[in-house]
């Protein structure tokens, strides 16, 4: 594990263990890491939520069960995730965000995005708005690694984008 | 990109919150993000309870609407008549004639018409539109607070979607005369999001005078926010009209005087419609949940039939109307609290109240091809509910889980009959406690204990009435509510991989068991009975293309006090058995097979007639052409078996025979049949 992502396991497990103090509820938390793939040229979105967040979201929205590795259904968290979050770059021209898939196990759901031939250094602004119309207590953290150094980003509800240069 | 550094963070998170905690949806039940059917464990109160998804829903075949229920195991859903009139039900070694003992809600709304003109909680499910249906969540036995009326044998309760994921547009046609066109779809509005749905069939089924069904039906939906966390405004019509052959004597058909897809009488039949106007709200919050519904429906039938032929009027026939027009009106209201100690324990408590009025007008009126000849009864009937109830559902430690809950209901009767000594005003109330209590999970498996009382309540006009209208003969009054007892254990296990197995022994007391009439075309309050009955079902998805369903029940039924030899209780399911293939997303392919053993019954108490059981078998084949095209093949009756839907014993008079004669009569499945889909989403 890079120091970096020590780092970032320290930022939520405080996260957690204040929020756990504060209520013993089930804790709602979405992590998104951006960074820069030097190989492929490309700026990489990969988004971590708690599996049941994501379904229980799903269910409320379409009173049925989905099936996130049918594709199908795929489309539908696309389709939300496209509405809550995105990157914008100076003057507010929103970054087109490729989906390049999705994970699911028991316990998280990952969906990997891309924006083709885009450094992060592109990126000013962040909207994520992830789960924080459904789950009011909803903290998404965003990550962004750019020229070597990590920044961490709070998100919830009432703050939705943040200007990150 | 590999995630699995990154989900560390969020694991760890979720090792700070447990499973216990989850307020945060206690109205919407966890789902699995694996395409198997959602496990229950740890989430059903009984062995017997479970939810169907849409997904299983659309790959199901469904000769008629009301077919969606089979969904729930044991449960049989047919049609002895025209296709418009309510269907009927068989569940747990009952005869539910048209919904009698089975809950039915669509959203929040009762599907169930009580003191209905033909039969006791006549259930039409023909305004049910599948390509809205989102989720079916079935119980069985009387062992929640939450239900009342009706929720003896079992309840089913459908969903709607707010929102469909994608819009839908289909066009079937098929033998017989059917043809069939939908179209679903949903819009975003700044206000929420509208879906709407339309459908038109028409189908005329194998009869030699063919149904001639014509059905008419839209939904409008305007909803807000999440299921949980918002509202939504519904409007609902629907109209259907049709021929009805109804049931024929077997002997007609033996001495090839009858066709088996003959009817006696052709100008039997009906007209139905509904309307409706309902709302939802919900809001969910960490340690709270409220849900608040109301509704208004217009319900109007025309219903003709024809039983007995010539055996009480040679000249004119037996002909006889049904007329019910109603409006229904009511809401329900229902709290809960959530609390939580340490991990592992936490605790909710619900209270709920519901009403529902009923203003009805039905009769009872001779007739001959349609024309009204005289008028044996007509009422208004206004029938007013009350219901409360508090429940409390409690995770004590890691293995063990109890819901207890206490319901209160009273109902008020008022009738003003055409018959002066038929009017008359009745009240009743009763109390029903129930306590299920939920061990486990070991080795994925939970073990159930459950009791419960219930109740059903008897027609309004025979809870006043002094004579019967026909004869004048003197009429014991029935009491408005009777109540049910039940009892279960049960058993759940995922412990063989990708399969899921439940269990049920049941027994279910009535103090009073409603027995269809044949002749006379309505309910009766007869004596006590008993069931006891085993009930075994079976999921097993060992590929993501294809799962296996195998259920099967026995049920042992029989009047309580009744003379030995005579305590069978007339068409009361003993067996219901269905094996099914499901494969789907082969490359564009899909399919289902579906065998049915629909199992015997006794026709009479001493049980010496006894109808048949019968095996049918369905399937369907779907072929995706392209994204978002889809054709399919389904196919009803495979094997063209010559088989009863339903069969009664009594005596009835054809034209020409010189007196009654007792005997068997009977309504066919319907013969092979194919119909062709093509389905359009975007």
């Amino acid at each position: 594990m890079t120091a970096r992502s020590l780092l970032a396991l320290l930022c939520a497990v405080i996260a957690m263990v204040v929020a756990h103090a504060a209520s013993a509820h089930r804790f709602h938390a979405g992590m998104v890491d951006v960074s820069y793939n030097e190989r492929t040229g490309s700026t990489e979105v990969v988004h971590t939520y708690m599996a049941h967040d994501v379904e229980a979201l799903l269910t409320a929205l379409y009173q049925r069960q989905f099936d996130l590795s049918d594709p199908e259904d795929q489309a539908v968290l696309r389709n939300y995730l496209d509405k809550q979050f995105w990157l914008a770059a100076k003057g507010g021209r929103r970054i087109p965000l490729n989906w390049v898939g999705v994970t699911v196990d028991t316990d998280s759901v990952v969906v990997f995005q891309e924006a083709a031939r885009t450094p992060v250094a592109q990126v000013e602004t962040i909207h994520d708005a992830v789960l924080g119309d459904f789950l009011p207590d909803q903290q998404n953290t965003v990550n962004v690694t750019a020229n070597g150094s990590l920044r961490t980003f709070g998100f919830t509800a009432n703050r939705i984008e943040q200007t990150i240069h | 990109m590999a995630p699995r550094s990154r989900t560390l963070p969020l694991l760890v998170a979720a090792s700070f919150a447990h499973a216990c905690a989850w307020a945060d949806d206690p109205v919407i039940q966890r789902v699995l993000v694996e395409g198997a059917r959602a496990s229950q464990l740890g989430i059903a109160d009984a062995a017997s309870a479970g939810t169907v998804n849409q997904k299983e829903l659309a790959l199901r075949t469904v000769y008629r609407p009301g077919e969606l229920l089979e969904a729930a195991p044991g449960l049989i859903v047919s049609q002895h008549s025209g296709e418009g009139k309510a269907n009927q039900f068989f569940l747990r070694g009952f005869n539910l004639d048209h919904g009698t003992d089975l809950a039915t809600w669509l959203d929040d709304m009762p599907v169930n018409q009580r003191s209905h003109a033909h039969g006791q909680g006549w259930t039409d499910l023909n305004f049910l539109i599948p390509e809205l249906t989102a989720r079916l969540d079935y119980k069985k036995g009387p062992y929640s607070a939450r239900e009342g009326d009706f929720a003896s044998a079992g309840s089913a309760s459908i969903t709607y979607a707010n929102r469909l994921p994608k819009n839908v547009a289909t066009v079937s046609l098929g033998q017989n005369g059917y043809a069939r066109t939908a179209l679903a779809a949903s819009h975003e509005l700044d206000a929420g999001v509208l879906t709407y749905a339309l459908e038109a069939l028409h189908n005329d089924g194998p009869y030699r005078h063919g149904d001639d069904y014509q059905k008419l039906n839209g939904v409008l939906r305007l909803s807000r926010g999440y299921a949980n966390n918002g509202w939504s405004v519904t409007a609902m019509a629907y109209r259907g009209r049709w021929n009805a052959t109804d049931q024929i004597p077997l002997r007609a058909v033996d001495a090839g005087l009858l066709d088996r897809f003959d009817a006696v009488d052709p100008t039997d039949g009906g007209a139905a419609r509904r309307v409706s106007l309902s709302g939802v709200w919900r809001r969910t919050a960490n340690d709270s949940a409220s849900k608040v519904s109301a509704y208004v429906i217009r319900n109007r039938l025309d219903l003709w039939s024809d039983f007995t032929y010539f055996m009480e009027d040679p000249v004119n026939g037996d002909q006889f109307a049904q007329p019910d027009r109603r409006v229904t009106s009511g809401f329900d209201a229902a709290h809960t609290w959530h609390a939580h100690r340490g991990d592992m324990s936490a605790s909710d408590v619900t209270v709920g109240i519901d009403a529902q009025n009923d203003n009805i007008f039905n009769g009872l009126y001779r007739t001959a091809a349609r024309r009204t000849l005289d008028v044996t009864r007509a009422d208004h009937i206004l029938e007013t509910s009350l219901g409360a109830f508090i429940e409390n559902a409690t995770h004590w430690n890691g293995w063990l889980r109890s819901t207890v809950g206490l319901r209160a209901d009273a109902v008020r009767f008022r009738v003003r009959s055409s018959l002066d000594q038929n009017s008359g005003r009745a009240r009743d109330a009763l109390a029903s406690p129930s306590a299920n209590l939920v061990f486990g999970p070991w080795r994925l498996t939970e073990f159930y204990v459950n009791y419960g009382e219930g109740f059903h309540s008897n027609d309004a006009r025979g809870t006043v009435a002094s004579v019967d209208p026909k004869t004048l003969a003197a009429l014991d009054r029935t009491p408005g509510l009777v109540r049910s007892r039940g009892m279960e254990l049960g058993l759940r296990t995922e412990a063989v991989p990708k399969m899921q197995t439940a269990i049920s022994l049941y027994r279910l007391d009535f103090d009073s068991e409603l027995t269809y009439v044949g002749d006379a075309g309505t309910t009766e309050a007869g004596p006590p009975s008993r069931r006891i009955g085993i009930e075994f079902s079976n999921y097993y998805k060992p590929y993501k293309w294809m799962s296996v369903d195998f259920d099967a029940a026995y049920a042992h039924a029989r009047s309580r006090g009744a003379a030995p030899g005579r305590d069978r209780i007339p068409e009361a399911i003993e067996g219901v058995a269905q094996l099914a293939l499901t494969v789907s997303q082969v490359g564009p392919w899909e399919g289902a097979l579906r065998l049915r053993w629909f199992g015997p019954r006794p026709l009479l108490e001493d049980d010496s007639v006894r109808s048949r059981a019968s095996t049918t078998l369905n399937g369907r084949l779907g072929y995706r052409i392209g994204r978002d095209v889809k054709i399919e093949v389904e196919g009803f009756n495979l094997t063209n078996r010559r088989a009863a839907a339903i069969d009664y014993y009594y005596a009835s008079q054809l034209r020409g025979e010189a007196a009654p004669r007792e005997d068997v009569h009977f309504h066919p499945i319907e013969s092979r049949s194919f119909r062709v889909t093509l389905v359009k989403n975007w």
